[in-house]
């Protein structure tokens, strides 16, 4: 006799709920710090930041692999991930103008040496290789402490430091000049947002996978600029946004017996047409008061 | 405003070379700019006035010479009208709040109450009360300009450097913007440095004029009669200015 399968419900969700536990904290911290994050990387056009940290991060992962079978090391890979995400992350800080070059220029190197040293690498390991692919392409169902320890850390200590020095870190990102003319420390401030995205994107990849830490990085504040709200209030939406797309995404995932990167995707792709309803609705109501 | 020099002087260049990588593109600057005077940078395009303005800014070190200002000195900046994002959804109000963001001050998370009520004071003198709870990017050009006159005001600066602040403007916004920094310069003590295509505002408002023209080879400072009636002003641009009576 074969055995009874049953659909998902909330009872089930209830009963797994310490299986259950960990991959939706790290979808929380997660989606939220990106969301909050994003708005920095679509306003200041930093859209492919996310993809060649995403990319670094694999290899860091290939080579932590390499190490363990070469040099008989026991390092965990999220910490591979999280140092060649910063060292990418500390690349992109150095001013490509001086060579001519423009920062897009700096993404794409980073962002195919990356790839192609992770793929160069993850070749000679290959029995570590599926673990590579799940950084690549998201598999979120289950976490490992060790990721959500690291995640809730740096998530925190991000979220922290993001918004006390809010109004430094936004003056200096959206009008450096003037930031620089009134003496802020504007080569700190830089640093200090692109070490947060790097670090974040570096180890939320190895915990969730590429492709939701791409959406929850560009997605709610694309949602959130659509409601043109003021700063402050994009930073507060998109958060929120990424949250919702996190959280949501696994619970969609669950009952659908789905991919859970995918839809966590599709759910922040989701509130962004949410967003563009609600702007259109608005900008209707506007019109016919006027 | 602070009191940052016993002397009036607030910015003073001596010898300034300006350039890229050693190169120096303009012959040496010796200018100075004091308290309440307006001083315009002029000369025609690739003449070498953005480097001048970047190194004035401490953007780009000098090629040779030093530029001086008393310590604490408050500096602030104007950015042409489109250097703002047209992306970036920042309110009237929040941009004038940065104003009063200096040094290592965001360390304090909110804004302080005298911040508070410094910015509402400045947006209420540059006569943009209105505009406050408004997009910056849904202004118009003059509107723009009074958020960032405004933006001035509650920076308390003792100093102001303009990039080309007429450049997308129409005519009476170019001359309420010009004309409002001239009184402020003449009211507040603030010193002025505006780089201009425009000429004929800046003739009748500059205390000074620094004419620069790279292929030339020529620098020359002076009250505006002097420099537009200059030959190698003339050469430049011919008979385009009219200059006061």
């Amino acid at each position: 006799m074969s055995p009874e399968i049953t659909a998902p419900t909330w009872a089930l969700f209830v009963e797994g709920w310490p299986i259950f536990r960990d991959p939706l904290l790290c979808a929380l911290i997660a989606g939220s710090v990106l969301g909050f994050l994003s708005v920095y990387v679509v306003l200041k056009r930093m859209v492919f930041v996310s993809a060649a940290v995403t990319q670094a991060s694999a290899l860091g992962v290939a080579l932590t692999f390499l190490a363990q079978i070469l040099l008989d090391t026991h390092l965990e890979p999220v910490l591979g991930a999280a140092i060649l995400s910063l060292v990418v992350t500390v690349l992109l800080m150095v001013d490509p103008g001086r060579l001519r070059l423009t920062r897009e220029s700096v993404l794409g190197f980073a962002y195919a040496v990356a790839g192609g040293a992770a793929v160069l690498v993850g070749s000679r390991i290959s029995q570590e290789a599926h673990d590579i692919q799940s950084i690549l392409f998201g598999t979120a169902v289950m976490v490992h402490p060790m990721d959500l320890w690291l995640l809730g850390i740096v998530g925190g200590l991000t979220f922290v430091l993001q918004l006390w020095w809010f109004r430094g870190l936004t003056f200096a990102a959206f009008d450096p000049v003037g930031a620089h003319v009134q003496g802020l420390p504007t080569r700190v401030l830089d640093g200090v947002l692109l070490v947060s995205i790097g670090l974040m994107v570096g180890v939320s990849a190895h915990a969730l996978g590429a492709l939701p830490v791409f959406a929850f990085s560009t997605l709610p504040a694309v949602g959130a600029l659509l409601l043109n709200l003021p700063l402050p209030w994009t930073f507060a939406v998109a958060t929120i946004g990424g949250a919702v797309a996190g959280v949501g995404g696994y619970l969609m995932a669950f009952f659908r017996e789905d991919s859970v990167g995918g839809s966590q995707t599709v759910l922040a792709g989701a509130l962004v047409a949410v967003a563009l309803m609600v702007r259109l609705l608005l900008h209707l109501v506007r019109g016919r008061s006027a | 405003m602070s009191e940052a020099s016993g002397d009036r002087t607030l910015l003073r260049c001596e010898g300034l070379v300006v350039g890229y990588r050693g190169q120096g593109i303009l012959p040496p600057v010796s200018v100075e700019v004091r308290r309440g005077s307006f001083l315009t940078v002029v000369g025609r395009n690739g003449s070498g006035k953005s480097t001048l303005f970047k190194t004035l800014l401490g953007l780009l070190p000098p090629v040779s010479g030093r530029v001086s200002r008393p310590p604490g000195l408050r500096v602030a900046y104007i950015p042409q009208t489109s250097g703002i994002d047209p992306m970036l959804p920042v309110h009237a109000r929040e941009l004038v709040q940065w104003g009063r963001v200096r040094g290592w001050s965001f360390l304090a998370p909110f804004a302080s109450r005298a911040d508070r009520q410094a910015r509402d004071a400045a947006l209420a003198k540059a006569e943009a009360e209105h505009l406050a709870h408004l997009p910056y990017r849904e202004l118009s050009e003059g509107q723009r300009q009074r958020v960032l006159l405004a933006r001035v005001l509650a920076a308390d600066a003792d100093l102001v450097l303009l990039d080309e602040p007429t450049a997308a403007m129409d005519a009476v916004a170019e001359r309420y913007t010009l004309e409002q920094l001239g009184r402020l310069a003449r009211e507040r003590g603030m010193g002025v440095v505006v780089v201009s295509h425009e000429l004929t505002i800046p003739a009748q408002l500059s205390d000074s004029v620094l004419f620069l023209d790279r292929e030339g080879g020529e620098v020359v400072v002076g009250g505006s009669r002097e420099v537009f009636t200059h030959p190698a002003f003339r050469r430049r641009y011919g008979d385009v200015v009219s200059l006061p009576g």
